[in-house]
């Protein structure tokens, strides 16, 4: 395009070249062939460097005329017009060069940046093709480690060792001599090898489990039969009981005793088997049986606990007791039973019992016998010191410091009594302070006490319903005596009770005249305490009782203070010392009959005899006027002897008179 | 107050039993060995115990509380059933121990007493008036001039036997009423009676005869209606003579048969003796009580038994280190004072 700009200007310029002005003249017909001018031709020609040495020339030429059209002009002239003209001309000339010059600079760069381009291109296609081959190349690569890295199903199969195989194999698979050298070949016929033997497999699994259900149809079968069976043996049972009534064998409620007996824990089995031996002769006198809650043994509910009550509910655990218990009821001879029941405590090893005495006719309790008969202490001290408030087993107490109970006393009432005699009873021996890791029932231990306890359990229950009649005759003021007990005493008896009550253990330990029972240790806190009041005329005798549990064998203890002119008691007067030494130390001769259930009405009747004497042998105080209060009525020998002028408090029978000891 | 409570042990019949005989043990009587190491005790059961008394001869305070006190040795070496009834009364010779109770005297050897199951050398009885019943024999004295023991007692009479040949020699008469105490006058051999009927006899042992009465209870001053007349312990020393029981404990001049002294006890006192120139009383109450001649009290020492019943001065020759009182009444208990002032220990059945 600049081209043909160009070509159009150029017959304007007169070139100092002759041969390229011609050119262009031709060129207003480019379509003419022959010589055109071409300026792109010329421009290859022509040396850029002389080019620019014409085109420096050129400047200066025309710097140099410029200047002298100035001095021309400047100094004015008429040939100046002329020269200047002159000039103007080849200065024009000039810049018909410098245009030229002008164009071909052009071109030349025009020229220079097409080969740039082509150049570049050309570049640009040879760094595409390689990045192409690059490519190509890392993607074959890539396919080639995936090649390399195939795993085949079959490496995953785990195979018999090569070793193994050739020993194994059928020489038609193994085809030893192939395959050893070709490892491809060994692996394929070890994959024969390994199918072949999965099929062979398979097979007996199939066959195994046919066989299998075969026979869980036969266990069925027979079950059944089984099951049948049973209902049928009932049948036959429940068809023999009225045979077993008639012919006197409760065989089946023995049966069913002793299988729930099956279920007590090895204590409470020790005790059943025992009482069940003591008392096979004498059926009526005994009634055992094994009270059972099967139900509970076999569920146990857990509740979460609630922080409050968490420690509450470790003692339960610790107290829980054995579902199963032995009752046992002794039949005594006036129709009155004691039923005792025994439990086992398990987490702590020890047994206990609850008592309950019932009589044939209803008892109609006084007010002061009710501690006699009541569970709480009708069987206490049994055997001496045996109070059954302290746990027998040692080996409790760091059981207890774990879950904060100090003694077992707060739960007796709940839980039962841990006397002595009923871990004997069970053969459950703890030798003292020395706690064992396990004690285990023993039987013989057991058998070596049943009888005398279950005596003693008879006795006990017989004194205790003795008492209790004889508290309701007391209460009324009449002192019952018995009978065969009227010949300890003297026909006429002046002096009364009046009053029966109990007494507090405290109570009895305040009382001023009581300090030398206390000191002695005859006071303790297992005893009952009793104040009975006899009274004749002005004088009233206040006797404090200690009745122990082992009444009748332990006599009860009185001591006695005196309140008539004055008060007299065993540490101011030798006669009341001498008093309660005939009611005290001489009880024997007032036992009366065996079993010795009358000691203590004996004891008090003796006490208004002792006061009768007391009273009607006081000598009289000639001082005083009136007569003696209590005229003396009693026959007596002497009315002092010894140094310590001691009254006739002995009584003799039948001839009735009173003497000293 | 609160009382302390001691722990009750597990009793059984047989303990309780033998605490109540405790309990209700009364010690009638005491008696030194010749020697004076050794203590015999007579109670209401009719038993003896013999106690060893003797202390280290350093027999100084500390001794006498020293570890020697032990539990051990405040309990009898021996104990044995004597008499059927109590043992009222004892005396010791230089070998023998006379004990007498419901009507018998029996003699023992010192020598084979502490031996197990010894026996009694003889046992006699005195000649008894009525048969009804047996009385007692409250008093024993030794007359050494004689060779002869006098019992008194129930009977209301004096008897005399002679210890070589051991009959009874003599009764005496003129009592109304049981005889309570006996005391020997050393210079004329006389001895003094002291009874129930409240008098105080002298009788001549030469002429078997009563010499003299006095009637207690007839002076005022010393008379006390509401505790009766009886006289219940008699001490003499010579012209001296120191009465007391129901009347008032009085000191009398023999000779002139009147009261000089009255002591203001009014506890009844059932053993008095006298002691250096002291008067030791004790009866009603805990206490031994120290008399000035003069009527002034001058101690009283407490010791362990509600009752006192008869005191006991150590003051054999043989011991003189061993100078201790002791005394036993209403329990069974012995106590020993070695100095008088207050209680060392006591010794128990």
């Amino acid at each position: 395009m600049s081209s043909e700009s160009s070509k159009k200007r150029k017959p304007k310029v007169i070139r100092s070249d002759g041969a390229p002005a011609e050119g262009k003249r031709n060129r207003s017909d480019p379509e003419q062939e022959g010589k055109y001018y071409s300026e792109e031709a010329e421009v290859d020609l022509r040396d850029p460097g002389r080019d620019y040495e014409l085109y420096k020339y050129t400047c200066q030429e025309l710097q140099r005329l410029m200047a002298e059209i100035q001095d021309l002009k400047s100094r004015g002239g008429k040939d100046a017009a002329v020269e200047i003209e002159d000039r103007r001309i080849l200065s024009c000339v000039h810049f018909m060069t410098l245009k030229k010059l002008n164009r071909l600079a052009h071109i030349r760069l025009k020229k220079g940046r097409d080969q740039t381009h082509e150049a570049k291109q050309k570049v640009d296609a040879y760094h595409l093709q390689l990045q192409n081959l690059l490519y190509e190349v890392m993607h074959l690569q890539k396919e080639i480690t995936k090649c390399l890295e195939f795993k085949s199903k079959h490496e995953e199969i785990d195979l018999v060792s090569v070793e193994e195989f050739y020993q194994e194999a059928p020489p038609d698979i193994s085809k030893a001599e192939i395959t050893m050298g070709d490892p491809h070949q060994q692996t394929l016929a070890r994959l024969d090898w390994e199918l072949e033997q999965r099929k062979r497999l398979a097979e007996q699994y199939r066959e195994s489990l046919s066989n299998k259900e075969k026979i869980l149809k036969e266990i069925e079968v027979k079950k059944e039969y089984l099951s049948s069976l049973q209902p049928r043996l009932n049948s036959i049972m429940q068809a023999s009981l009225p045979v077993q009534e008639y012919l006197f064998m409760p065989f089946d409620q023995a049966h069913k005793q002793y299988e729930t007996a099956r279920h007590l824990p090895p204590p409470l089995y020790v005790l059943f088997v025992q009482a069940k031996a003591l008392f096979k002769p004498h059926e009526e006198s005994q009634d055992d049986e094994s009270d059972s809650d099967a139900e509970e043994e076999q569920t146990t509910k857990r509740r979460r606990p609630t922080l409050g009550v968490q420690l509450d509910d470790k003692r339960k655990e610790m107290l829980k007791r054995h579902p199963l218990s032995v009752m046992l009821d002794l039949k005594c001879k006036d129709d009155s039973v004691l039923h005792l029941t025994f439990y086992y405590l398990m987490n702590l090893n020890i047994m206990t019992v609850k008592a309950r005495v019932t009589t044939a006719t209803e008892l109609i309790t006084p007010i002061s016998a009710g501690d006699l008969l009541s569970p709480d202490s009708v069987l206490s001290c049994l055997y001496p010191g045996d109070h059954g408030k302290k746990t027998p087993n040692p080996a409790n107490q760091y059981q207890f410091d774990k879950v904060g109970i100090l003694t077992l006393r707060d739960y007796v009432l709940d839980l039962g009594h841990p006397y002595l005699w009923v871990q004997k009873l069970g053969g459950l021996h703890f030798p003292k302070e020395q706690p064992q890791p396990t004690v285990i029932a023993d039987h013989s231990l057991s058998s070596s006490h049943m009888e005398t306890t279950m005596k003693l359990l008879k006795t006990r229950v017989q004194s205790r319903l003795a008492l209790h009649k004889q508290f309701a005759s007391l209460e009324h003021g009449i002192v019952p005596v018995t009978s065969d007990c009227h010949y300890l005493f003297p026909a006429k008896v002046v002096s009364r009770l009046v009053k029966w009550v109990t007494i507090a253990h405290e109570d009895y330990v305040e009382l001023h005249f009581t300090k030398d029972i206390v000191e002695a240790g005859l006071a303790g806190d297992t005893n009952l305490y009793y104040m009975a009041l006899v009274e004749r005329g002005t004088a009233k005798l206040q006797a404090a009782v200690v009745l122990n549990p082992g009444y009748s064998s332990i006599p009860p203890i009185f001591q006695l203070c005196l309140n008539w002119k004055g008060e007299k008691t065993n540490s101011n007067d030798d006669n009341i010392r001498a008093m309660e030494s005939e009611v005290n130390v001489c009880y024997k001769e007032l036992c009366g009959p065996r079993p010795g259930h009358q000691l203590l009405t004996n004891q008090l009747q003796r006490l208004c005899v002792l006061l009768d004497v007391y009273l009607e042998t006081e000598i009289h105080d000639d001082s005083v006027e009136g007569p003696k209060e209590f005229p003396q009525e009693k026959m007596c020998l002497r009315l002092f002897r010894g140094p310590s002028r001691m009254k006739p408090f002995k009584y003799n029978h039948p001839q009735g008179f009173f003497s000293h000891r | 107050m609160e009382r302390a409570v001691p722990p009750t042990v597990p009793l059984g019949q047989m303990e309780v039993f033998q605490a109540l005989q405790r309990l209700h043990m009364t010690i009638f009587s005491q008696c030194f060995s010749p020697c004076g190491k050794f203590l015999a005790a007579g109670n209401n059961y009719g038993q003896i115990a013999i106690f060893r008394h003797s202390l280290p001869s350093a027999c100084s305070l500390s001794a006498a509380l020293s570890s020697e006190a032990k539990e051990e040795s405040k309990k009898p070496i021996v104990t044995f059933q004597a008499h059927d009834g109590p043992v009222y009364s004892m005396v010791s010779t230089d070998r023998h121990l006379f004990s007498a109770g419901d009507g018998e005297v029996k003699a023992w050897l010192w020598a084979e007493i502490l031996k197990k199951g010894c026996k009694e050398l003889w046992c006699r009885q005195p000649p008894y008036r009525t048969s009804l019943e047996v009385p007692e024999i409250n008093a024993l004295l030794l007359v050494p001039k004689e060779n002869s023991l006098i019992l008194a007692g129930g009977d209301c009479q004096l008897h005399t036997m002679d210890l070589e040949t051991g009959t009874f020699t003599r009764a005496l008469r003129g009592h109304t009423d049981y005889i309570h105490c006996l005391a020997l006058r050393d210079r004329n051999p006389e001895v003094l009676s002291g009874g129930e009927d409240g008098t105080v006899r002298l009788w001549d042992l030469r002429m078997a005869k009563e010499v003299q009465t006095i009637e207690v209870y007839k002076h005022e001053e010393c008379s006390r209606p509401h505790n009766g007349r009886w006289i219940g312990c008699l001490a003499t020393d010579s012209d001296w003579m120191v009465c007391g029981g129901g009347p008032a404990l009085t000191l009398w001049h023999l000779r002139s048969s009147t009261p000089t002294t009255i002591f203001p006890m009014w506890a009844p006192q059932k053993h008095v003796t006298f002691y250096q120139d002291l008067i030791l009383s004790a009866g009603q109450g805990p206490c031994v009580n120290q008399w000035q001649l003069s009527g002034e009290l001058k101690a009283q020492v407490p010791g362990s038994s509600p009752g006192l019943l008869s005191l006991s001065l150590n003051q054999q020759p043989a011991a003189p280190e061993c100078k201790v009182l002791t005394a036993a009444g209403n329990s069974c208990r012995v106590d020993v004072f070695t100095n008088l002032g207050y209680r060392a220990f006591s010794l128990s059945f």
